[in-house]
């Protein structure tokens, strides 16, 4: 497992304090002694595989579930109080009442989070008109397409106009058209001063939208940091080449360590030396390109996440 | 609070808006009317047809009876156009000689051959009776009773006469002499202040158990309505992980509150419309006497008791279950309880004021039942009761929610198996 990697960001005031966190469940230990600091304003991606404790942390800021141990305070002021009406949750597995009208559920989702109908009236006509659904306001949710479904979730949670919005998977199942509508309207409410937490498998759309990114593997935080900064830390073994052989021809090169097949080309981390196995690479087959570059976030989380030899050996044990 | 009231009148809005509601609530009742509106229709115009029927008469007396009463039910159901009953056609059979078995097997014939409805013989010794004689009805479609029903009466009352007649006794003096005597029950008479005695106050049928049953079947109705749409309602909350984001709201204990509440207002709703249907009908009788505003008030009390305890109880069973059908297994203790309260007012109707009766009104989930049937019916409990199932009820609906609260806190955010008996009550612990 990587190290800890954190950096200091100077005095920005935070949207979220986490302070040594300990959850558990049974004897799961699902978040383990957790510290973090979103900073207010910024989009700050949660990345993790299944099962490493990102819902249980996102569970804790909501206060949906209570921390056993440590410290939690939103948007200035203990996870206890009333921050929850600032902050607007869209989960992963996405549920609306298939029977109620747009405009309803809107304006339901809305008065739970203490704004009055009319305070709500404007932003739900605002926010439909945004997302193309205009027509749709009293439709029931049953009537729409899956799209324009996940749309009215989205909308469901900024309604209340959030200090804090926490997305999970927000452009899942979307097409292209629909996902760039929601990520504009994400950027747009980052620029108003909203900050976002953004959980994701898409490691694409984290590196394009997130000022930072936090990783949780087995309940311990392994990334917190810049893209940049996370790069930085991960990137001076990274080799990108393109050859005549392509991935076939790397094959029993003393040097490599792990190759990312993309096809085309490959990325090559390495153990050995980048000169010696450029020599022998060349003796084998014709090179067009050889780049050290820096890892993508999907490697670097690869790189962390892939279970072991001895993990593997466990699961398998447990399995049997 | 005012999320509360948000949830609850969402909850009142979304289960009063649906079809399955609308058509129980207001539809239902006039459904019953048109039903039994129809039975009273089809009764009357449903059987219609000449029912021709063979009578060997071996008295050779009584048939002249069964011919002229015949004429007179015929005109009574009507001219040919407009019938409201069948035409009974008698035909008297003159063995001739022949053995009567002989005779039987020929009308079986014709009646086979729909020629004849059904046939009768009436033996010599019927007026003399004794132990084995009776009149034998022969038909092929024996589940038809009207034309024996009608041919018992018409012939008992000849043979009676004609025993009257040949004993020399006056059958109208007897018949006025053995008159019974009608029994009216009454309830007990006081004096009032100005010195004069009460009027007391009959109880018929109708106080004694139709007004129980209506309290009754309409807090099991009220029960029912509510119990169920709220498993739904938490059952599709939890499966679409709705409860995820509400709980990013609201507390669980504010959830259930608002849910609970909704389906309050349901029942009120319920009780609103019901009362004054009721009021209305028996008003039309001009029954005044029925309407009693403190057992309306005290089924309000019972039925909002009864609507959060079983409630807590759903809310609870439902957030513990991932789907409908792991719920259903789940829900039949619930039932039972639910059913047993129903039921066991059955037993409670027979004898309010019964050791058993007074044990049951006791009993928190069955009291907004038991001690509600008690109350409408005379003379009613002592007051202190009242007061303590009262007491006790109150209390254990407070501890039902807290109970509910704790297992629904935790019930919404768990998936997978449903939790058994054990591990729930470890829930309300944690």
């Amino acid at each position: 497992m990587s190290p800890e990697f954190s950096t200091d960001r100077g005095t920005t005031p935070s949207a979220i304090t986490i302070s040594h966190v300990s959850k558990t469940f049974g004897a799961h230990r699902a978040v383990d002694d957790l510290s973090l600091d979103v900073p207010a304003g910024s989009i700050y991606g949660f990345i993790g595989p299944n099962g490493s404790g990102k819902t249980t942390t996102i569970r804790m800021i909501l206060n949906i579930i209570l921390p056993d141990a440590g410290d939690i305070h939103v948007l200035g002021q203990p996870v206890r109080s009333a921050a929850r009406d600032d902050i607007g949750y869209l989960p992963e597995e996405r549920g609306l009442y298939k029977k109620m009208q747009v405009r309803r559920l809107l304006r339901y989702y809305g008065r739970l989070k203490g704004r009055s109908v009319a305070a709500l009236d404007p932003v739900i006509d605002d926010w439909l008109k945004r997302l193309q659904l205009g027509d749709w306001a009293d439709k029931r949710i049953d009537q729409l397409s899956k799209g324009m479904a996940q749309k009215v979730q989205f909308i469901s949670a900024v309604v209340a106009r959030p200090k804090l919005l926490i997305l999970d998977e927000p452009f899942s199942g979307l097409d292209p058209v629909n996902a760039e509508s929601l990520r504009d309207a994400v950027l747009e409410l980052r620029k108003q001063g909203t900050t976002i937490v953004f959980s994701t498998h898409d490691m694409g759309a984290a590196e394009k939208l997130c000022d930072r990114i936090f990783m949780i593997f087995k309940g311990n935080k392994v990334l917190d940091g810049s893209l940049e900064e996370i790069q930085q830390r991960y990137g001076h073994d990274t080799i990108r080449v393109r050859t005549n052989g392509g991935a076939a021809a790397l094959a029993g090169l003393p040097e490599i360590d792990s190759i990312n097949d993309h096809g085309n080309y490959q990325d090559v981390r390495l153990k050995g030396d980048p000169q010696a196995f450029l020599q022998r690479l060349v003796q084998k087959t014709g090179v067009q390109q050889f780049e050290i570059t820096k890892p993508s976030l999907h490697d670097i989380f690869v790189r962390i996440a892939r279970p072991n030899a001895e993990d593997l050996r466990q699961q398998m044990e447990a399995a049997r | 609070m005012s999320r509360i009231l948000t949830i609850a009148q969402s909850e009142f809005l979304t289960l009063v808006k649906t079809k399955a509601f609308i058509i129980g609530i207001f539809l239902m009742p006039v459904l019953m009317g048109l039903f039994i509106f129809f039975m009273s229709y089809a009764e009357r115009h449903s059987d219609t047809e000449n029912r021709r029927f063979a009578v060997i008469d071996q008295t050779g007396v009584l048939y002249p009876a069964v011919e002229a009463a015949s004429g007179a039910y015929n005109k009574q159901s009507g001219p040919d156009d407009a019938r409201t009953g069948p035409r009974f056609l008698p035909e008297r059979i003159d063995p001739a000689g022949r053995p009567t078995d002989d005779v039987k097997v020929e009308l079986s014939e014709q009646v086979r051959a729909r020629k004849l409805f059904a046939f009768v013989e009436i033996p010599a010794v019927i007026i003399d009776g004794g132990p084995g004689v009776s009149v034998h009805y022969y038909a092929e479609n024996t589940s038809y009773e009207r034309l024996p029903d009608w041919l018992r009466g018409v012939l008992n009352e000849e043979i009676a006469k004609l025993r009257f007649d040949r004993a020399g006794v006056n059958q109208a003096l007897v018949t006025k002499l053995t008159a019974r005597a009608p029994l009216a029950t009454f309830g007990l008479v006081e004096r009032t202040s100005d010195g004069k005695v009460s009027e007391a106050k009959e109880v018929n049928d109708l106080t004694r158990v139709a007004l129980p049953m209506f309290f009754i079947v309409l807090m099991f109705l009220s029960v029912m309505t509510s119990a169920q749409h709220l498993l739904n309602a938490i059952i599709e909350e939890k499966m679409s992980k709705i409860s995820e984001v509400l709980l990013g709201s609201v507390t669980p204990f504010q959830l259930l509150a608002g849910k609970l509440l909704g389906v309050v207002g349901v029942s009120l709703l319920l009780a609103l419309v019901y009362f004054g249907g009721g009021v209305y009908a028996v008003m039309s009788i001009g029954r005044f006497d029925l309407i009693d505003p403190w057992a309306m008030g005290w089924f309000v009390v019972f039925m909002i008791c009864a609507s959060l305890m079983f409630g807590s109880i759903f809310l609870a069973l439902g957030s513990a279950c991932s789907d409908l059908k792991d719920a259903q297994s789940m829900l039949q203790p619930a039932m039972v309880l639910v059913l047993a309260a129903y039921l066991g007012s059955f037993v409670v109707m027979r004898a309010p004021d019964s050791a058993l009766s007074v044990g049951l009104s006791f009993f928190p989930t069955m009291t907004p039942f038991v001690m509600m049937l008690r109350i409408v019916m005379p003379p009613g409990p002592p007051m202190w009761q009242v007061i303590l199932a009262i007491a006790i009820l109150f209390a254990s609906t407070a501890g039902l929610i807290w109970a509910g609260g704790r297992i629904f806190r935790v019930g919404l955010l768990m998936q997978g198996k449903a939790p058994n008996l054990p591990e729930l009550v470890k829930w309300i612990r944690l």
